[in-house]
């Protein structure tokens, strides 16, 4: 089963994702990290991040690309990958990343996932509604991340939005 | 109550505030005063306890990519993170988009 939970900067998605996968799935638990720890604001971030999962019996794996060939030693009951937004910026912007290849990459790498896993959560990114314009690269990043989410939420057995800490259903998804 | 009424800029949320709850003071723009209180250097998380009792108004401003200047990002995050702690505490909360509001949270008021 796939779920995608999508929303803005700081509305609480990282914490109704967590909560989603471990209401999914019973007991073995993978947190697949995919942030670069590269400047304060990202390693605040993380920190938040290992805070919130403290205690849930997550396994940890940090994957900032290439996750089509992340090695998995076992079936995972469920797996939260967060997030597409950094995992699509580090593939095209980052020197051994997929660059071009980017979006397909992404998706073999999700499928790979969800061959691993009863349930995969996977949190991304809303970027899309501040109207600005942006030089080529930034654009480009930002069409393919729509893609993404679109591809992901046509297969999603649900999809939800969380606005200001409070998760809307979009898709398939029941009353949380 | 407390009531937080979220949505783009120019959405019709303060007159929405005041036609549907016009016994609730109305605290506008809370993403205005995320901004001064960082510009003073003051934490935006102590705004809090003014908020209650009011019905609140404030821009959602997250939807866009990450901005490369540090005060801006911290500014983005500091007003969803205030969001989030005031939309958890609130009776309602209440998305508008073109003056149209949807009831996220909380009962849809009787007017």
């Amino acid at each position: 089963m796939l779920i995608l939970v999508t929303g803005g900067a700081a509305s609480g998605k990282s914490a109704h994702a967590e909560r989603l996968l471990c209401e999914a799935a019973p007991s073995s638990r993978l947190y697949l990290a995919t942030m670069q720890p590269f400047g304060a604001a990202a390693q605040a971030r993380i920190a938040r991040h290992r805070a919130l999962r403290r205690g849930k019996g997550f396994e940890t794996v940090e994957c900032p690309l290439g996750l089509q060939n992340l090695p998995l030693a076992r079936r995972y009951d469920g797996i939260l990958l967060e997030d597409l937004g950094n995992l699509l910026a580090n593939e095209i912007f980052a020197p051994e990343g997929a660059g071009d290849a980017a979006f397909g990459s992404i998706l073999a790498g999700i499928a790979h996932l969800q061959d691993c896993c009863e349930t995969l959560v996977a949190v991304t990114d809303e970027i899309f509604s501040d109207g600005v314009g942006y030089p080529p690269e930034t654009e480009r990043y930002i069409r393919d991340l729509a893609a993404l989410n679109r591809a992901l939420a046509a297969r999603a057995e649900a999809v939800y939005e969380s606005v200001c800490g409070i998760l809307l259903p979009l898709k398939g998804a029941k009353e949380p | 109550m407390t009531v937080l009424i979220i949505g783009g800029a120019h959405q019709g949320k303060a007159a929405l505030a005041r036609a549907l709850y016009p016994a609730l003071p109305l605290a506008e723009n809370l993403h205005l005063r995320v901004r001064e209180a960082l510009a003073a250097g003051r934490d935006p998380m102590a705004l809090l306890d003014a908020l209650r009792g009011h019905a609140v108004t404030c821009d959602e401003v997250g939807c866009g990519v990450v901005p490369i200047d540090r005060m801006d990002e911290a500014y983005r995050e500091a007003v969803g993170r205030l969001c989030c702690a005031l939309a958890d505490e609130a009776d309602a909360v209440v998305r508008v988009t073109a003056g149209i509001p949807q009831y996220i949270k909380g009962d849809k008021p009787c007017t």
